[in-house]
């Protein structure tokens, strides 16, 4: 009989212990890794929760769904330059010579269940990744996040959107198309166009001339092992300093330099981040089921000797194509070299420049203004001018670029002349910056002076007095806008820290 | 270091031996050829073919193979063709078809006399003659103004001036392989038209058009005939080769097959980057500013 009552669900939990059988394992587990006071405080972390600081998520995340594609599309592509007879279901293709990572890259689309839905939802979550980096990053310049101390985590983001639009150029390379193939011969020549180095690096990259057999292998153990390796480093030691230094906030109530107003990791954050982390990879995977990206059926394999027109990169490298195109066509010959400033300029020493001036603006602007000291509360991009009107005057510049990477577009669609097209193009990208910086400069200092700006708009109450006179009253606050300082709780501490006992002098005793 | 003069000139004499020579072999080639728009090669448009069929006068009214067969311009429309040209298209080119006021001189429209009834029916029945705006660089292909009959009739009498090729091509797409089209397509027509088929613009207003919606024969026609600024395909292309790019610029051009999605308009990385950036990051930041704080 006792064996019964040993079997009923109260006695079993009261053999489990106050917290259940998962308290009990996560118990037996803090025993060994004393994994509950890190835990305590990261659980306890707070995230501002200003909506701009969640586009960072979007990055983080779509880089998630990348490394998971990117999983699946490995086990089918195979990384080779060999030539092989293409056979399978799409016609056009049936017996023409391509090579394998093309051929490769087509059957995965066509004969791999789910594996274009897989591509493409890869190719869309670059371009997402990138894009969300991008204006991340934004949002961190123009707010002044940038400042002391966090130079060193802006300087880690400017080396990861390096790196993605890297490996994005590197992964459009892998299927070998006719499209793509364009891109490495254009990447080709503007590494020969590196003075003095060029032919070297371009002979030790691609292990000889172009095109060779070489540039596909090499470029897919860069894209599926290294790059991402470097990049997921690079991401763990960007949240390792965020959670090290803590989020930045915007000034408010209640909000000052030495707190941080926001809601917890567990349980609020974390609802809300996982809920994210759904949006963005079904809004990737709608992308991928709905919108056709890249069909590389259509573009048929590379050759050398073949082109088509109206080609262009993917939207990350369209300021670099945009440059390339609208660049006059000049060039030095001296020396018994030539160098080709036509490439030079635009597509080396430009970029070069751009991000240059990316890793030196926190430096630069400490410079400028002076200011040595430690920054956690944000800037009102209005109350920042310069700092904001430089930034836009770049963005306007890179936007300028990346329309001048469709030039032909544009004089297709208007059916006006392809060189008048490319000559109000260069017109535009020199005098864009100009034209953006005093616009933008007017626009912020107009804005600081109007009342209540970046406040939460509250309604007009209209109301008719006895005497028929009809006066207009801002309502009162919503209440969740008004701060109320609360008295502190106090964090219910379920880890009992034993006071180090006094040693001999000299010993020095380390609490475990 | 300064040479004698005796060895300079020598030294010229050979270097101008090298220049010229090519040049005289390929003055007399085409002293050889048969006329400014006829090619001696087999099977590439010209009744140097397998099946050429002849009327009871002896003139060619088709030849060709199995792969296209070019048929000239019924003969019984010339009465026809003759009035509908005068009405539509001798007030620029003439009523002997030999442009105004004299062919060759600048300001003088083309001379339509033995261009061949392809290159006549092409530019009538595309919409592209009568010109709308005989100034603009590019005439672009337009809603036909007259039918495809009254084409044929006006090429069938400017070719009765004086007869001459390529006939009307009629390419049989059955026995066609779509991937040698496909191929060839991409060698031959992709730099300009793109790889798509959608036409782009070139250089100073010029620009290659789209393939879409362009009957089979049209297709053939153009490749023959080199229309405006395309190169005439005539000796470095067999008839079998233009039928197998004709069918795959009708089949696959045409009718993409589009797995995987909305076709974007066919316009690659702009569209998608723009659909990226506007759609994806775009509705992900409305997420956000959705369950974030907003002030």
């Amino acid at each position: 009989m006792s064996s019964e009552v040993i079997n009923t669900k109260r006695a079993k939990q009261e053999a489990a212990g106050p917290y259940g059988k998962v308290g009990h394992a996560l118990n037996e587990l803090d025993d060994r890794l004393g994994v509950a006071k890190g835990g305590r405080s990261f659980l306890d972390k707070i995230f501002p929760d200003h909506w701009s600081f969640m586009l960072g998520e979007i990055a983080l995340y779509s880089f998630l769904v990348l490394l998971v594609t990117g999983v699946f599309l490995t086990l089918y592509y195979v990384p080779s330059s060999a030539i092989v007879t293409y056979h399978g279901p799409y016609l056009p293709l049936v017996g023409q010579k391509v090579t394998q990572a093309y051929a490769s890259t087509v059957n995965l689309s066509f004969s791999v269940r789910a594996g274009l839905l897989m591509r493409q939802m890869h190719h869309w979550a670059c371009d997402i990744f990138v894009g969300a980096l991008v204006v991340h990053m934004a949002r961190i310049f123009f707010t002044g996040a940038f400042r002391k101390p966090r130079e060193l985590n802006w300087t880690i983001g400017v080396t990861l959107l390096t790196l993605a639009i890297a490996n994005g150029f590197l992964g459009y390379s892998l299927p070998d198309d006719l499209v793509s193939g364009t891109g490495i011969r254009i990447a080709y020549s503007i590494m020969l166009s590196i003075p003095l180095v060029g032919t070297y690096l371009a002979f030790f990259v691609f292990g000889g001339n172009f095109p060779g057999t070489a540039i596909i292998p090499r470029f897919f153990i860069l894209h599926v092992l290294i790059v991402p390796l470097v990049i997921l480093g690079l991401v763990g030691a960007h949240l390792a300093l965020l959670v090290r230094q803590k989020h930045t906030q915007f000034p408010g109530p209640g909000r000052e330099e030495n707190n941080v107003v926001g809601s917890p990791m567990f349980p609020v954050f974390m609802a809300k981040t996982t809920g994210y982390l759904f949006g963005v990879s079904g809004v990737i995977a709608l992308l991928g089921a709905f919108a056709q990206i890249n069909p590389i059926w259509q573009f048929g394999p590379y050759d050398a000797a073949r082109i088509s027109y109206a080609v262009q990169p993917d939207w990350y490298m369209g300021f670099l194509d945009g440059a390339l195109r609208i660049f006059p066509a000049w060039s030095f010959m001296g020396f018994g070299h030539t160098i080709p400033l036509e490439v030079t300029i635009p597509a080396v020493i430009f970029p070069g420049l751009l991000f240059g001036l990316a890793y030196a603006w926190p430096a630069l602007e400490r410079r400028v203004t002076g200011d040595h000291a430690i920054h956690h509360l944000l800037d009102r991009p209005s109350l920042r001018p310069k700092r904001t009107a430089a930034g836009v005057a770049v963005l306007a510049l890179l936007s300028a670029l990346f329309i001048a990477s469709s030039t032909d577009v544009i004089a297709n669609f208007f059916h006006i002349s392809l060189n008048t097209v490319l000559w109000a193009m260069r017109v535009i990208v020199i005098v864009s910056p100009f034209v953006a910086y005093p616009i933008t400069y007017k626009i912020c200092k107009e804005l600081q002076g109007v009342h209540g700006a970046g406040k939460r708009k509250t309604p007009n109450l209209v109301v008719r007095t006895d005497e028929g006179e009809y006066l207009a009253e801002p309502t009162p606050a919503y209440p969740e806008d008004v701060h109320q300082e609360l008295e502190p709780t106090p964090v219910p501490t379920f880890i009992e820290e034993p006071e180090p006992e006094s040693a001999a002098p000299g010993v020095r005793v380390v609490e475990r | 270091m300064r040479r004698p003069p005796l060895v300079r000139l020598s030294l010229a004499a050979v270097a101008a031996a090298f220049a010229l020579g090519p040049l005289a072999l390929f003055a007399g080639a085409a002293g050889a050829a048969p006329g400014p728009f006829q090619t001696t090669r087999h099977n590439a448009g010209t009744p140097n073919s397998s099946q050429v069929t002849r009327n009871a006068s002896g003139q060619i009214i088709s030849y060709g193979n199995k792969w296209i067969t070019y048929n000239a311009p019924s003969s019984a429309l010339t009465q026809l063709g003759e009035a509908l040209y005068m009405e539509n298209c001798a007030s620029c080119h003439g009523t002997k078809a030999n442009g105004v006021p004299a062919a060759g001189t600048v300001g003088a429209y083309p001379n339509l006399v033995g261009l061949g009834p392809a290159t006549i029916d092409f530019w009538v029945v595309s919409g592209r003659m009568p010109a709308a705006d005989p100034t603009s660089v590019q005439a672009p292909r337009r809603q036909p103004r007259l039918t495809p009959t009254q084409a044929e009739a006006i090429a069938a009498w400017v070719n009765s001036l004086s007869p001459s090729y390529p006939y009307i091509p009629d390419p049989h797409l059955k026995r066609a392989n779509v991937a040698t089209g496909m191929a060839l397509f991409a060698l031959n027509c992709a730099a300009c038209h793109t790889i798509e088929g959608d036409g782009d613009a070139l250089a100073y207003s010029t620009f290659a058009p789209s393939l879409r919606n362009i009957p089979a024969y049209q297709v053939a026609e153009a490749i023959r005939t080199g229309p405006a600024n395309m190169p005439r395909f005539t000796g470095n292309l067999s008839d079998q080769q233009v039928n197998d790019i004709v069918a795959y610029v009708t089949k696959y051009i045409q009718h993409p097959q589009n797995p995987g999605g909305f076709g974007l308009g066919q316009l690659g990385p702009v569209a998608e980057g723009f659909v990226a950036l506007v759609i994806g990051v775009g509705l992900l930041a409305l997420i956000a500013y959705w369950i974030g704080e907003r002030a």
